[in-house]
């Protein structure tokens, strides 16, 4: 079958996950299809509701890129912090993780010859 | 047919080379006559990459010597070790060709469109065919010196390309910390390989495997070239020039510098795996190469998700995902030598790594074309400035989701065959090495909602009521990569047994590449 894929531990098929897919999507359906049919397209029901409040404009309601994820900033501040200094932006300082890499690479190898 | 597949690796280098030429030419008396023939000859050149992939896994490796009275004779009369240039094309040479065709062919029929209002687009072609010669060229040739050549052609060339758009100043920007990283990257690739010449007198890479004493000196020029060529792929902590040239180039050239940056992990494929093979303190180098992995699946990743820049956003994702195939090359190098290890899990790390390689060019390619598609028409990168684009651009927003999705490893997409090799081979190597893989895949599915939920949902923003979907060529480009993502996706054993286990094979096999030099000693 060359859908396959067989990592060694057990075996990959996306065709039957497609077909478990479908037969859960039918499923899903089925209970959706019972469910209340009161949606009226267009009318005041598909309105925006804001207790009572007037809803702002579409772009200031929009939810901005840089506004999404604050918890997770937030909690990883001292580690964004460090992380954003190290990208400076300036090419000098990328010739220099080069050479580091280099030495601790050379260094290491060093080490291993060695030890061995 | 065969006169052609005899000389297909040396055209598939010379034909764009000549349309490089030809093109400013062309396009002197006619832009459609010119666009017709860049079209045309990278479909002529892929067609002949196909044509030379299927010989050489029937057939074997492929040797191509130039100015020999015939192509298949390496090693002159008279003399013990090769000293023309040779194209060397095995299992893995053919895969990296086939990325370079498939991807050259989409990014040229998207510059139609994409490109069609900037000026110099004679120049702007020419150096794009100059940069597909190099890649090419990078992945074809059976001699250090001719990778170092070509490297400075991909290099250059791809420079001028990121400047391109001299209205910008961060293209100017990041042409200029391009040519300075290439530029370091290449000088240190010439002085590891004077190192190996000053000792072997041998350019040739199976000639130098089969000579190969790991001495202080090969120590020294490994470690050089292991640096070099990370630098170039985008491993950390060296990555920081990706997310400064890919985010500003035009889109088109930066599927290109995707390439250009897989046939530099290819490079560093071919030297640890071949030049060096398993003359080499394996585990040391192995845990070297996945450590850097590890570093770019975390850093990428994590500066990823805070990006509000598409082009920037999908950069860092770039330098994660290559962390992906660090890590599965890293640990099939580790095993190298150890034939149970390597037969147990190694070569699946393997094949997951290669196949990703393949996964990632083609939905990190689809994610560009899409930022490029909406810079296109909004003039911004900006996620903050966006919104509700979906609205509009139905299409550009469909392609944006299969790409998160592939990208992010979700099933059923190409990016979790290949993922599921990485994680599964890699868990039996270390489980830790899996549980950052699959920790990282999550925090890519976030990166990915983030950016589509701010360009395409919500409501349509008031001065975007009037944009409209970009044109048919355009669509016509991010349609080729969606149809191969799918197709890659729903078939992946096809593409596993057809492409990527003869790269393995290839790449684990070290004494079939020097034999195919070497033992045709007369």
């Amino acid at each position: 079958m060359t859908s396959i894929v067989e990592s060694g531990y057990e075996f990959w098929n996306p065709i039957i996950w497609l077909i478990a897919l479908a037969v859960l999507s039918v499923i899903i359906y089925f209970f959706r299809k019972r469910g209340e049919a009161k949606y009226k397209k267009g009318e005041d029901q598909a309105q925006i509701f804001l207790c009572g409040e007037e809803v702002p404009s579409a772009e200031k309601r929009q939810v901005r890129g840089g506004n999404a994820y604050w918890g997770f900033f937030e909690t990883l501040k001292e580690y964004y912090d460090g992380i954003v200094r190290l990208h400076t932006g300036v090419v000098n300082d990328y010739v220099v993780w080069f050479v580091a890499v280099t030495a601790i690479s050379a260094i290491i190898l060093l080490i291993a010859e060695l030890v061995g | 047919m065969a006169t052609l597949i005899e000389h297909s690796s040396i055209l598939i280098i010379a034909v764009p080379l000549l349309i490089a030429f030809l093109t400013p030419l062309i396009g002197m008396a006619s832009k459609k006559a010119r666009n017709s023939v860049v079209v045309v000859g990278l479909a002529f050149v892929a067609f002949l990459v196909f044509a030379l992939a299927r010989d050489v896994i029937l057939n074997g490796i492929h040797i191509y010597t130039l100015g020999a009275t015939s192509p298949s004779l390496a090693i002159p009369e008279g003399t013990m070790v090769p000293v023309r240039i040779i194209l060397e094309v095995d299992g893995v040479s053919v895969f990296m060709g086939i990325i370079v065709a498939i991807v050259s062919l989409v990014a040229v029929i998207y510059s139609l469109s994409a490109m069609k209002g900037e000026t110099g687009q004679n120049r702007f072609y020419t150096l794009l065919l100059l940069m597909v010669a190099g890649t090419f060229g990078m992945v074809f040739t059976g001699d250090l010196f001719n990778l170092f050549v070509f490297l400075e052609i991909t290099s250059i060339s791809g420079a001028a390309l990121i400047a391109f758009r001299t209205k910008f100043a961060d293209s100017q920007e990041g042409g200029f910390k391009y040519i300075v990283v290439s530029a370091i990257a290449s000088l240190m690739v010439l002085f590891a390989i004077s190192l190996l010449y000053s000792q072997y007198n041998l350019l040739n890479i199976g000639a130098l495997a089969a000579a190969m004493q790991y001495t202080m000196l090969d120590r020294i020029a490994l470690v050089i070239l292991i640096a070099a060529f990370a630098m170039k792929l985008g491993g950390v902590p060296m990555h920081m020039w990706i997310s400064d040239t890919y985010s500003v180039a035009p889109v088109s050239i930066t599927v290109l510098l995707i390439t250009a940056s897989q046939a530099s992990m290819y490079a560093l494929m071919r030297i640890c795996f071949i030049l060096y093979g398993v003359t080499l303190d394996l585990a040391v180098v192995g845990w070297i190469v996945i450590a850097i992995g590890i570093l770019g699946m975390f850093i990428g990743v994590t500066m990823a998700v805070r990006q509000t820049d598409i082009t920037r956003l999908i950069a860092y994702n770039c330098v994660c995902e290559a962390g992906f195939m660090l890590i599965g090359l890293g640990v099939g190098l580790a095993v190298l030598g150890d034939r149970t290890d390597l037969g147990t899990f190694g070569t699946t790390a393997i094949n997951g790594a290669i196949f990703h390689m393949i996964n990632h060019a083609l939905f990190e390619g689809l994610l560009f074309l899409v930022a490029g598609a909406i810079f296109y028409r909004i003039g911004t990168r900006d996620l903050n400035q966006m919104g509700g684009l979906g609205h509009t651009m139905k299409f550009t927003a469909g392609f944006f989701l299969l790409g998160a999705l592939a990208s992010s490893g979700l099933p059923p997409f190409n990016g979790f065959a290949s993922k599921i090799l990485i994680y599964e081979s890699v868990y039996q190597f270390n489980p830790i090495l899996t549980i950052i893989g699959i920790l990282v895949s999550i925090i890519t599915l976030a990166v990915f909602v983030k950016a589509f939920f701010s360009a395409f949902t919500g409501a349509l923003l008031p001065k975007y009521e009037d944009i409209k979907e970009v044109p048919k060529t355009m669509i016509a480009a991010m349609t080729i990569f969606a149809v191969i993502i799918i197709i890659f996706g729903l078939f992946p054993g096809l593409i596993l047994d057809w492409i990527v286990r003869p790269a393995t094979d290839a790449l684990v096999d070290q004494a079939s590449y020097i034999n195919a030099i070497m033992g045709a000693i007369p």
